[in-house]
């Protein structure tokens, strides 16, 4: 299969393109040329969407950086949707039951962590154990 | 020693890619293509009661390890495959067989990869790599995804064969022990087709094959008004990111399998193969073009451009294109 140059369908969206790190191959059918490869980054529509996804992790953490500075959740809360974690992943990596993550989510149970437990949630967020539990961290 | 000498060949799919540059190292030659169909690595399944990063799973291939499992099996290739609970043991056993001079298929999660494209780190358990040395702590790293090779230390390793959730690795590596001289291709392609077929029109399930894609498209109807403008965008996004993101090569792997059909009716000598290869490279161009469209819609605060109805209609067509190929792959003969 020889390489050609990627061309987008019709009407595809030809903006800025937001990730440059690395080309991958992709695959291409043409009836004439039958199916190629090609080395290329993820098309401008392709990067709509992978950005999409950033977007609304972003606009998630906004809003539990909300809800903990108001004192509704607890920091681990804003570190885990920062990690992109979600309760069943950080109750494996925490090894404990899930219901006992969704508990360290309230301020009042947050409050009474031992210093282990909080050592094991700052390592796994990759933070200190005073930037866990201190709020300045959270609000810049 | 420190680096076994490896050809570092980039591929759409990490699975079948590792698969085919695992095996060109032990001079046979197989291309991503045809590991992947006689992996009978494609698939549809939609799971709207699974989130997976706050919206439904849509999955176009099968479980991760089938790949490199059904492919090495049907071709009379002996493997190994290593689980751990204890990471030091999984580094030392893995040192070991990297010391023997093979190299080494891993799987591993993605958050925690240095060298991953920063926009793909997610907690994404099911990347595969290949590891074709270590020095002084460093370990040398082909990854099919990246078009350079790349190294890895010793502790950010561990970590990501030890990534948590769900299809967590558990320190997972793989290798063939023993190719056969003489591999005849043809019986593996024709079960990897049966296999696929049955997949696709054959299981009595409503989210699984073209029943899925049919099922998908119906609750696609519903999202705007049922979620609302925002979260159906983001529903629509999560569909097209499996589709055409890291590790598809586009369009949810239909073009790699219409190039395995291409493949296959030069082996088989067949040339009905021939002509559902390309009804399958249109087929995935459709795909390709619902992408397109679909992308659309997902732009930040954007009004929906293209209306989830018309969107809907363009999976229909796709299943019915793949209903009318895997009905007619299901009757292949040897």
């Amino acid at each position: 299969m020889g390489k050609t140059e990627q061309t987008p369908p019709e009407g595809a969206p030809q903006e800025e393109k937001y990730y440059t790190y690395n080309r991958e191959i992709f695959y291409h059918f043409d009836k004439e040329k039958g199916y190629t490869r090609a080395n290329d980054y993820q098309n401008s529509s392709n990067q709509v969407i992978i950005k999409q996804s950033w977007d609304a992790a972003d606009e998630r953490l906004q809003e539990v950086r909300q809800r903990v500075l108001a004192g509704i959740q607890s920091p681990v809360a804003f570190f885990m949707e920062k990690r992109l974690l979600e309760v069943p992943m950080l109750a494996a990596y925490m090894e404990i039951g899930a219901w006992r993550v969704r508990r360290h989510l309230k301020p009042g149970v947050f409050k009474k962590l031992s210093q282990p437990t909080l050592k094991k949630y700052a390592d796994i967020f990759g933070i200190t154990v005073e930037q866990l539990t201190s709020l300045d961290f959270i609000k810049n | 020693m420190a680096k076994i000498e490896f050809e570092h060949r980039q591929a759409g799919h990490c699975e079948s890619g590792v698969t085919s540059n695992l095996l060109h190292h032990h001079k046979f030659d197989i291309s991503e293509p045809m590991a992947f169909g006689i992996g009978a690595g494609l698939f549809f399944s939609y799971l709207p009661f699974l989130k997976m990063q706050h919206a439904p799973t849509t999955s176009f291939r099968v479980w991760p390890g089938q790949v490199f499992e059904r492919a090495t099996k049907q071709l009379g290739i002996k493997t190994q495959v290593h689980k751990f609970r204890n990471p030091k043991d999984s580094m030392d056993k893995l040192n070991e067989v990297l010391d023997q001079g093979i190299p080494v298929g891993l799987q591993v999660g993605t958050f925690h990869l240095p060298f991953f494209p920063p926009e793909y780190r997610m907690h994404y358990n099911m990347h595969n790599m290949v590891v074709y040395g270590h020095e002084n702590g460093i370990y040398f790293i082909s990854d099919t995804l990246m078009d350079r090779l790349v190294e890895i230390t010793y502790d950010d390793l561990v970590r990501v064969r030890y990534a948590k959730g769900v299809f967590a690795p558990e320190g997972r590596m793989y290798y063939p022990t023993y190719v056969p001289k003489n591999i005849d291709l043809r019986p593996g392609i024709i079960k990897g087709i049966r296999k696929t077929a049955n997949n696709m029109v054959g299981v009595p399930f409503p989210l699984i094959g073209v029943k899925g894609i049919r099922y998908l498209a119906k609750s696609m109807r519903k999202w705007e008004k049922k979620l609302g403008p925002e979260k159906a965008s983001y529903y629509l996004g999560q569909v097209l990111r499996m589709e055409e993101e890291v590790g598809t090569a586009g369009a949810g792997f239909r073009f790699i399998y219409g190039a395995f059909l291409n493949e296959a009716a030069d082996v088989l000598k067949q040339e009905w193969l021939r002509e559902l290869s390309f009804e399958m490279g249109e087929n995935a161009n459709k795909w390709r073009e619902f992408s397109y469209k679909g992308s659309r819609n997902c732009k930040k605060r954007g009004k929906p451009e293209e209306s989830y109805d018309y969107l809907a209609d363009m999976l229909l067509v796709c299943a019915d294109n793949e209903q009318k190929i895997f009905k007619k792959l299901a009757t292949i003969k040897g």
